[in-house]
């Protein structure tokens, strides 16, 4: 940059230095985001095509490999289809909620915030085929009374589909409520009164309007469902269901020697399916202001069925969060899990006996404590980020590659990345594994998108005129930020931290593969302790997983308002 | 020498095609001047004020203060916005909210340097300027939209910055308020002679508080003069329209008549040997109607059918078909007659006007500039 800085007038230098010294600030802070997302991703390739991709041949030949992928793309469709339909329907029944009962339109997003790996337990607990409660209770029923099992078998793919297109629902239901919300209602009423009926107005006026939402939903749910790892683990294995993401972990963690090459080949795949997504998405979307319907009052529809909309919602809270929840409370207050519910040999054994035991206490405070430092590190560095892609305008380039590397994460499953982060970090020049800063690292790289979305919906909310008058009031750039901007972005920044903060306690895809003997988090042990069969003591780490995520939601929503799960 | 001087001042927007928002400005603005930026959304008058503000970058020009340069495009100097010394109120007034008015008052004072007890006086003056003493300990969102606009006029002018811009201030303000603020303005101007420019769309606020006003069209100057001057001559058609010269009839001279769409003018009309086609531009108010001729002595008149009467309180808009054109008559309700308040559609009606309140205008293929032909001649040889 100093070469730049030659000869005229003393003005030109101030000026070509400040050009200069903000493009080299700029590369300063995107270089090390670009080692952190793309270095994974480099090694995960070179590591498949070492050994002239044999990895590749051998993986995929493999007799088992088409069945394999077949169960891929069926968790896939089958858990987006079921989210599609549902959380459709749970938006749209959302807006018929009567203004006095509006606060239950967040319920539906408990599921996202929830430890998914407590509720793959919990429904285990209902439907295992033996000793699951849900099923012991079905064999109550005349037709099924000569059952000795079953006749819900959680173990099987089906089930698994549709545990999975339960959550994705959430998924779903948050994009396309918030683009019921968008809608103006003007709209909605000009055609009621050009001749629509209910069904007419909803096929041809809002739903093509919510096509984005629709869309965006869409991508992501699929996304999630492509790369999905906690529900075929925890449930796959008994009945022998595999997918692309527990073939990664077996190829790491189920032969000897661990087998790297086998594991980013499996994850290419994932990998180019995830990043054509998200690049899709990105040109699909490019512009949007067709479907911009803002101004004007919000979406009411004119009939209201909050019954039927209050029941919906109540069902679907049921399903997802509370019946895998109460399971989970039964069996962590139990001695052990039988088909049984026996409220008088409850007792907090379990708990004693997790708090006596180091290594899971250990995980517990590393959980929130390198959670922590990663929304600490992710807020100032999505702040820096968002401010260069809204307003860096003159650094093109630089802000093409930002986006880009910020929005990679978003395509890449956590599995494969977790293979990523497995290889880059388990060699020089940095050689973390084995440490907490791994998983820290980690963290970091699986929270850009998320931080940066926030911090630019925060930013694009406050718009560009608070800014511009304190510049022309004479504030430089660090004096309007520190004055201006942070204090206005305090409340929905401090909600989205504490939202990003339990995301990252119940991390447990990523943190399973990069994990050591000495690294463990709450994820990692509770695996581990379902493995050795140890139910209740899993169900007890599964309540303090939940109870950490609800006071960070409870945290989060008295700082931010509902309005904090809008920027997921 | 000139307090602000604006060279060659070119600014795209990229996109397909690219769109020229400044087409090659130059103009100079004099110390405690205040200009007034006038045209239609689009005509690029924001964007050269947000130039002149430093928020947006021109491709090319130069714009500098004294002897001090903002902008110059060849030595690619350009100033960042805190670097110029300049006060700004906003269309949303862009009052923090996280502050009070005090605290917002007071920012650019802090951001500039000046702190302590004579900081704290300049708030007060600024405030009592502005008739907002008692708002002081306020937050924006406790103000009604009049308080915020007249704490945001004292936050521009607390510094006492070497030049005022205003971005169409007054066009979220309901019309009576708008009246009192835009009185409040220009009396201000009057006692403390700051320099200002000030972009709105609505030609009353340019007339009432420019020294200058331009009219801007396509990210030109199509015209830049006293208010006077551009109300009474217009410069083209485009400003003539702008400035409220709403009725357009083209006229032809053909074989010493002069016709107006076909209809024949009798009296006297603004004619010359070079122009044997030309359009007439004249205001609604301008217009008389009477049932003949006759009533309309000594004004230059032409035959019409009434196409539809609107009662507007004071006055009546009536639209008059003459040949094909529609031309918009503005009467004074009080003073008419009978006859004009039952005017209905279908009739026929003479609509006559003095020829000095008309003003003539080339054909657009010679710019539609304004033609100035004296005396008037007769409509016949």
């Amino acid at each position: 940059m100093a070469t730049l800085t030659v000869s005229a007038g003393s003005r030109t230098r101030v000026a070509l230095r400040r050009l200069g010294r903000q493009r080299l600030l700029a590369l300063l802070f995107v270089i090390p985001l670009a080692f952190l997302v793309l270095m994974p991703i480099y090694r995960l390739q070179t590591e498949a095509l070492s050994n002239g991709a044999q990895a590749y041949s051998t993986e995929f030949g493999r007799e088992r490999m088409p069945g394999t992928i077949l169960a891929t793309i069926g968790l896939a469709v089958g858990s987006l289809a079921i989210a599609m339909a549902a959380g459709t329907l749970l938006a749209w029944s959302a807006t018929l909620l009567p203004a006095r009962l509006r606060w239950m339109r967040v319920l539906p997003i408990l599921p996202i915030v929830l430890p998914f790996v407590a509720g793959v337990l919990g429904w285990t607990f209902l439907l295992s085929p033996r000793p699951g409660y849900l099923n012991a209770l079905l064999r109550r029923l005349p037709w099924w009374d000569h059952l000795v099992a079953g006749p819900i078998d959680v173990y099987t793919l089906p089930w698994i589909v549709i545990i999975t297109g339960l959550t994705l629902t959430a998924f779903v239901y948050l994009f396309l409520s918030a683009g019921f919300q968008n809608i103006n209602s003007e709209l909605i009423e000009a055609a009621h009164v050009s001749g629509s009926g209910a069904l007419g107005v909803f096929f041809r006026v809002i739903l093509p309007m919510i096509r984005p939402s629709l869309l965006y939903g869409g991508a992501v749910a699929l996304l999630i469902g492509l790369g999905q790892f906690t529900a075929p683990l925890l449930l796959g294995r008994q009945s022998d269901v595999n997918v692309l993401t527990t073939e990664i972990y077996y190829a790491l963690y189920n032969r000897t020697p661990q087998d790297p090459a086998a594991a980013a080949a499996i994850a290419s795949p994932l990998l180019i399916v995830g990043v054509a997504v998200v690049l899709g998405q990105k040109y699909l979307l490019g512009n949007t202001s067709r479907f911009v319907t803002h101004g004007g009052r919000g979406f009411r529809p004119i009939q209201r069925k909050s019954k039927f909309a209050v029941g919906l919602i109540l069902t679907y809270l049921l399903l997802s969060t509370v019946l895998p929840l109460v399971a989970l409370a039964v069996v962590s207050l139990s001695p052990f899990w039988s088909r049984r519910i026996a409220p008088g040999a409850f007792s907090l054994d379990n708990f004693r006996e997790l708090f006596a035991t180091p290594v899971l206490v250990d995980a517990v405070w590393t959980s929130i404590w390198i959670s922590f430092l990663a929304v600490a590190i992710c807020l100032p560095i999505g702040f820096i980020a968002s401010s260069l892609l809204l307003r860096a305008k003159q650094l093109k380039v630089t802000r093409a590659v930002l986006d880009l590397i910020i929005t990679l994460p978003l395509g890449v499953p956590a599995v494969v990345f977790g293979v990523g982060f497995l290889l880059t970090y388990t060699r020089d020049p940095f050689f973390l594994y084995g440490t907490k800063w791994v998983l820290l690292v980690a963290y970091v790289t699986i929270m850009l998108p998320f931080t940066t979305r926030m911090h630019m919906s925060g930013m694009t909310a406050l718009g560009d005129a608070y800014v511009e008058a304190s510049r022309v009031a004479g504030a430089g750039v660090v004096t309007t930020n520190l004055r201006i901007v942070l204090p206005l972005l305090r409340s929905s920044v401090g909600g989205a931290a504490a939202l990003m903060f339990v995301l990252l306690t119940h991390e447990f895809t990523a943190s399973l593969l990069i994990r050591s003997a000495q690294t463990q988090v709450m994820g990692t042990v509770l695996y581990d302790t379902y493995a050795n069969g140890n139910y209740p003591l899993v169900a007890a780490v599964a309540m303090i997983m939940t109870a950490v995520t609800f006071a960070g939601v409870v945290v989060a929503l008295s700082i931010g308002g509902s309005k904090v799960f809008e920027d997921l | 020498m000139s307090h602000i001087l604006v060279k060659g001042l070119h600014k795209q927007f990229a996109g397909k095609p690219p769109t020229t928002a400044i087409d090659d400005l130059d103009f100079a603005i004099e110390a405690g001047e205040f200009i007034v930026l006038l045209g239609p959304s689009g005509c690029g008058k924001t964007t050269t004020l947000r130039c002149l503000a430093g928020l947006e970058t021109a491709g090319s020009g130069a714009i500098s203060l004294g002897g001090t340069t903002w902008f110059d495009s060849s030595r690619r100097i350009a100033l960042p916005p805190e670097k110029r010394n300049i006060g700004m109120v906003f269309q949303s007034y862009a009052l923090w909210p996280h502050l009070t008015v005090r605290k917002n008052i007071g920012y650019p004072l802090q951001a500039r340097g000046t702190k302590g007890p004579e900081a704290a006086k300049r708030v007060e003056e600024a405030a009592a300027l502005v008739d907002c003493a008692t708002l002081l300990d306020r937050y924006p969102a406790q103000l009604s939209g009049g308080q915020q606009q007249r704490v945001s006029l004292a936050r521009s002018l607390v510094s006492r910055p070497d030049l005022i811009l205003f971005d169409e201030p007054l066009s979220n303000l309901d019309a009576k308020l708008r009246d009192d603020v835009r009185a409040h303005l220009h009396e201000l101007h009057a006692r403390l002679k700051f320099t200002a420019v000030f972009v709105t769309h609505d030609q009353s606020e340019a007339l009432a508080l420019a020294d200058r006003v331009a009219v801007m069209r396509a990210g030109r100057f199509e015209q830049i003069g006293t208010p006077f001057d551009v109300f009474e001559r217009p410069a083209t058609e485009y400003v003539a329209d702008f400035i409220g010269l709403s009725n357009r009839l083209p006229a032809a001279r053909i074989d010493g008549v002069t016709r107006v769409s076909g209809v024949e003018v009798e009296g006297l009309v603004l004619a010359s040997a070079q122009h044997d086609e030309f359009v007439l531009r004249i205001r609604p108010e301008d217009l008389r109607l009477a049932p003949d001729r006759g009533s309309l002595s000594g004004l230059t008149t032409v035959a019409g059918t009434v196409i539809d009467s609107v009662f507007g309180g004071r006055h009546l808009d009536v639209y008059v078909a003459v040949g094909g054109l529609r031309l918009h008559a503005r009467i004074e309700a009080r003073t008419t007659d009978d006859w004009a308040r039952a005017l209905r559609g279908g009739e026929p009606v003479v609509v006559g006007f003095c020829p000095d309140f008309a003003r003539a205008y080339g054909l657009e293929n010679e710019g539609s500039r304004l033609i100035t032909v004296q005396p008037l001649v007769a409509t016949k040889d």
